[in-house]
């Protein structure tokens, strides 16, 4: 816009969020020892619960997280979490270690508190 | 020198039956939170309850119960003693629940709170006897049973002394 131009004043609004925000995204990533292991969106969840409730007990496993979105291939999930519940998800995550008697392992990619940034990774950009 | 601060939390143990209060004991009380820490709060409340954690204090004539936490963890601790709906002892499952009375640093904060506390009680009481000569009973037990004021200073330098 040109600055130039009084007709229409510019206005602008800075939008500060004074509390802390009250979701947290993650984008984390099940490895398994068998490749060819199939997860379902239910079965993670499944599991993930049962994590959080070996590690925190009925308190954790009340605990609310959402799997908003799930690839079953690259076994890749979006996550998002109240913020109070973010350690707790994110250290049993950590100390999930069997999947069915095969050991297993969650890779947390990227934890945001806005979706919109786990869209882009500078750790996976390729320049050409 | 810093001291490590604890937190003690003073429980009345409420029983349907005021007999049962007699068989329980200091691990029985300890094992019952224990578990319901364990169930409440998962591994990680297990492993702050074995931290220091110790029944202090148990009375079983009165069910009144002095449970010690470390001061880092005693709200986590704290959330799940309600859940506690019945103690195992070595003979019988007693139902019950813990009321929590008071939160203090010190044994002997908790102690004051407790002499305080009983004799609330005490005028509480009072009103409903019948007749004078019952009065005239309650005073005399009272007054066999008080302890000298000096030995009970001492007693209470004693346990000043706990970690």
């Amino acid at each position: 816009m040109n600055p130039e131009s009084k007709d229409e004043p510019v206005v602008y609004q800075s939008v500060v969020l004074k509390n802390a925000a009250p979701y947290q995204y993650m984008k984390v990533c099940l490895v398994l020892e068998d490749k060819s292991t199939k997860v379902s969106a239910v079965d993670l969840k499944q599991f993930i619960i049962t994590g959080l409730k070996s590690l925190h007990g009925e308190v954790g496993a009340a605990s609310h997280f959402d799997v908003l979105k799930y690839d079953e291939d690259t076994l890749t999930a979006f996550l998002r979490v109240s913020t109070i519940g973010l350690v707790k998800l994110w250290s049993s995550l950590t100390l999930l270690g069997f999947y069915n008697k095969q050991s297993c392992a969650f890779r947390v990619l990227q934890v945001s508190p806005f979706l919109l940034s786990l869209t882009g990774n500078s750790r996976e950009l390729e320049l050409d | 020198m810093v001291r490590v601060k604890s937190r003690y939390l003073l429980c009345e143990i409420n029983v349907t039956d005021r007999n049962s209060l007699l068989l329980l004991n200091d691990k029985a009380i300890a094992a019952a939170v224990k578990e319901v820490v364990a169930r409440i709060h998962g591994d990680y409340g297990a492993a702050m309850c074995s931290l220091r954690f110790s029944v202090k204090y148990l009375n079983t004539q009165t069910g009144m119960v002095f449970l010690r936490f470390p001061k880092m963890s005693y709200k986590l601790l704290w959330s799940a003693l309600p859940f506690i709906t019945s103690i195992d002892t070595r003979w019988k499952k007693i139902p019950c629940f813990l009321n929590c009375l008071h939160v203090g640093g010190t044994i002997r904060t908790c102690q004051k709170f407790l002499i305080r506390y009983n004799t609330q009680q005490l005028h509480r009481m009072l009103p409903n006897c019948q007749n004078e000569e019952e009065k005239e009973k309650i005073r005399k037990a009272i007054l066999s049973c008080s302890i000298i004021q000096g030995a009970f200073e001492d007693e209470r330098d004693d346990n000043e002394d706990e970690p």
